[in-house]
Order: structure tokens, then C-alpha cells, then sequence
């Protein structure tokens, strides 16, 4: 399998390769053609981790697209603008915030996790799946905005809203921005994600919900 | 008349170039973003009242376009489509026509003839509308999307395009609308139903869709007190 990214960068499409009888797994959505030999098939994946993907802001479904009768291929994209990217499965695997996540080699097993109890009540909520494969395997994922790929060596605070992935060897814990709550809240800043150790961290250069504000507020009100 | 596809592929727009006095191109009304002062501009009802408000019902095109002519060698104008995306072009030579989703037509010269097709109920389902543009004659035929433009070019065992996503095809191409996967993806899978191309010719695919952006900012409305 492979995957080839294309109409960078602002509107990103992954062409998805599969030899025959290979396998891509993608979220809920994503596909937007595919050759007609490539069959979907829809599946939870367990009613426990489809409830807790639900709360990640994903879907409670995933697609499985094989390739039947000789090689397909299969194109996605993300609903919002940006940029795509594949990331090659290490031996340590990697985070990704839930919203980024757009398809995977069928060897990558994802887990959804809460970054950190208090952004469950903040509203932020700081979803991120852990996604690790015990074979070589890759990992589509795609952004709002552009994707810059940072190296942390040491320490870096990341704003919640910028996160794409980042390799897990980082520590990583989620927490406000400033000293304290309110100076936290008033910047404008929310929550960051604090890294520590040494490991490489994929931003996007934008955030989606400062978008939504900023065009949401300037839209004539809906009935609630 | 010369054509150049500009800032491709995230702001594409169009830069025409007239030889000779007289060459005109056709546009969708509100496409100019400059052009020659001495160039003429007429805005019409593209092939009368009834045509073009059968575009504008059915086609989802807009009730006037604008003509320009040029009226000397080397004049220039610049078209650009409203929404950020990506412009192609497609050399008509009379052979084939071109189906256009609505709204995705730009300009063409007047040798090519701008009409509504009936999709029949498959329209309904298509997410393309009820009815789309058919394109037929001679002449550059541009278009754009929201979103990034992929062709693909089908024959042999077709293809399956999402319904939200269909740009144009030529005429080469009949469709079908299925479901795609079981009963059980047809609710729960978030790709609902496919348009399933078969024959030979070009399909375009945009890799953007403005509905989803749409309902990603609903939620951020604010919400009326009434």
C-alpha cells in the first residue's frame, strides 16, 4: 500500500494504492472516490471503543476498504482545508489528536485516551488516539492549515488547538497556558500540551475552533 | 484567443488573451476581476429569457452572464470563481459533451452552447441537483470548485465518486447512484450513497466539499434568544 498526497496543500488528497486484497482503514467520511473493485465494509470495532471515539469528536464508525480481484485505489480527504501527511509506524507509535486522525494501514490498533481529567471540563476536550502497530504500517493524517513538523528536545508547550500528532516517546500532559486559571482563560490561550523528553510534534497552522468563532459569530443567529 | 490557469491549484484563476477584434467569452456573472478598459461588456440573458432562466432554476447558474468581447489585438481579461479553489479548462472540439454539477461553470466562448440536462430521479440522489449543465460545441470550457479538482479518467471497470463530490464528467460517462458497502453502511458509515461511473471519458473530482465547511460553522452561530 501506499499512500500518494495530492493538490497540496490547502486541499489535500491522499490516493491510496492497494494491491490486491490490501486493506486501508479510514474515518467515517473521509472517502471521496475509489475504483469500483474496492469494497467498504463499516464497522465499531466494539461498542466500548466506538462510544469512547464518539467523545474524541469522531465517529462511532470506521470504514475498511479492501482492494478485490487485483489492485484499487481509494481516495480521502478531510472535511475542513489543509494539509495531509503519512507518518511511517515506529516501534514507539504515536499520538494523534482524534479530529486529525484520517486513515491507517489495517496493523495499527488506535486507543482513544483523555488528555489529562480537567479538559473533560473545560470543554476542550483534549481527545487523542494512541495508535501503535506491531509491524511496519503508516498513518494518514490530516490538518487545518498547513502541517509543520516541530522537534522537541527537551521542552515545548503546544496549544491544544494546534496539535496533530507527535511521537509517543514524548511525556506529554495537558494543563493552562499562564499561572493561573483566570490569566489562562483571559489570554486567549486555553489549554496547552506540555512535552517533555525527545521526539518530533506535528502542528497545524491553524485552529479550527478560533475559525469557527471568528466566522460563526459574523453568521446572522440560529434557533437553538 | 489564449488562455493561462493561474495561481493554481489553492486561488486558480484565468488570464485571457484576445488575437483579434471580435473574439468574446462568455462568463458567469460577478467571474471579472479585471480586464482591458476598451473591451466591451454586455451583461445578457444568455440565449434569452427562457434559457437562461431555465439555467438559473434548473442549472443552478446565474440569471445573467456577461459577455466581453475584444476590440483590438492583444486585449486581456482576468475570470476568477467565487469560493477559493481550483480552475480547469477542457478543449471542447464537438465531439463530446461535457456535464457540469451546478454551479461549476465559469466562462466558455459563445461557440460553446451552455444547456440543462434532466437527471431524472438518480438527480434527486446525486447531490449534482436535479439537473446539470450540458456543454456542447467548440472552445475552451473552463470550470472550478470548491476544493481541489482530480480527474480521473475512467474506462475499463468505472468509477465510484461520492455524491457530494462531483465535479463534471464528459459525455462519454453514464452514472448510477448506489449505495455503497451494506444496509449497515448506508446509515452508519458517513459516505451514504456513490455515483458509479461506467464508459470512457474524464471525471473530475473536487477534494473539498462547501456543505461539510458549512456544517462545520453552524454549530459557532450564535444562537437567536427568540
Amino acid at each position: 500500500m501506499n499512500f500518494e498526497i495530492l493538490h497540496r496543500p490547502a486541499h489535500s488528497m491522499a490516493r491510496v494504492h492497494l494491491n490486491a486484497n490490501e486493506s486501508v482503514l479510514a474515518e467515517s467520511g473521509a472517502m471521496i472516490g475509489m475504483s469500483p473493485n474496492v469494497q467498504m465494509q463499516t464497522q465499531a470495532g466494539g461498542l466500548m471503543s466506538g462510544i469512547k471515539r464518539m467523545f474524541g469528536g469522531e465517529s462511532f464508525f470506521r470504514n475498511t476498504f479492501t482492494a478485490h480481484n487485483g489492485p484499487g485505489e481509494v481516495l480521502l480527504a478531510h472535511a475542513l482545508c489543509g494539509d495531509m501527511r503519512t507518518l511511517e509506524m515506529t516501534q514507539y507509535g504515536y499520538f494523534v489528536q482524534s479530529s486529525s486522525f484520517v486513515a491507517s494501514t489495517p496493523n495499527v490498533q488506535t486507543e482513544t485516551k483523555i488528555g489529562g481529567f480537567k479538559t473533560f471540563f473545560a470543554g476542550e476536550g483534549v481527545f487523542v488516539l494512541k495508535a501503535t502497530a506491531p509491524s511496519p504500517g503508516a498513518l494518514l493524517i490530516g490538518a487545518f492549515g498547513g502541517i509543520e513538523e516541530l522537534q522537541c528536545d527537551g521542552n515545548l508547550v503546544i496549544d491544544t488547538g494546534h496539535l496533530v500528532a507527535w511521537d509517543a516517546t514524548l511525556d506529554y500532559s495537558v494543563g493552562k497556558s499562564g499561572s493561573g486559571w483566570i490569566a489562562s482563560f483571559l489570554s486567549g490561550e486555553g489549554l496547552v500540551c506540555h512535552f517533555r523528553g525527545q521526539g518530533r510534534i506535528w502542528i497545524q497552522t491553524r485552529n479550527a475552533s478560533a475559525y469557527g468563532q471568528a466566522i460563526g459569530s459574523m453568521l446572522p443567529p440560529r434557533s437553538a | 484567443m489564449r488562455y493561462q490557469l493561474v495561481q493554481k491549484p489553492d486561488f486558480s484563476a484565468v488570464r485571457l488573451q484576445f488575437d483579434q477584434p471580435g473574439e468574446q467569452i462568455v462568463a458567469e456573472s460577478a467571474a471579472m476581476m479585471g480586464r482591458d478598459t476598451a473591451m466591451d461588456m454586455k451583461t445578457q440573458l444568455q440565449g434569452g429569457l427562457f434559457a437562461a432562466a431555465k439555467r438559473k432554476l434548473l442549472g443552478g447558474e446565474s440569471l445573467f452572464t456577461n459577455t466581453f468581447t475584444a476590440t483590438a489585438p492583444g486585449q486581456s481579461l482576468w475570470l476568477a470563481p467565487g469560493p477559493e479553489g481550483d480552475v480547469e479548462v477542457i478543449e471542447m472540439n464537438g465531439q463530446f459533451p461535457v456535464f457540469l454539477n451546478s454551479g461549476a461553470f465559469l466562462a466558455a466562448p459563445p461557440s460553446v452552447n451552455i444547456d440543462t440536462k434532466w437527471q431524472g430521479a438518480k438527480g434527486f440522489f446525486s447531490g449534482a441537483g436535479l439537473f446539470l449543465l450540458a456543454a456542447s460545441g467548440h472552445g475552451p470550457l473552463f470550470f472550478s470548485a470548491y476544493g481541489g479538482i482530480h480527474a480521473v479518467d475512467v474506462g475499463g471497470y468505472g468509477y465510484v465518486c461520492d455524491t457530494g463530490h462531483v465535479v463534471g464528467f464528459t459525455g462519454g460517462l453514464q452514472y448510477t447512484v448506489n449505495k455503497v458497502g451494506g444496509l449497515k453502511s448506508l446509515f452508519f458509515s458517513g459516505e451514504g450513497l456513490v455515483c458509479h461511473f461506467r464508459g470512457q471519458g474524464r471525471l473530475w473530482i473536487s477534494t473539498r466539499n462547501a456543505s461539510s465547511l458549512v456544517s462545520f460553522v453552524h454549530p459557532f452561530r450564535p444562537v437567536s434568544s427568540g
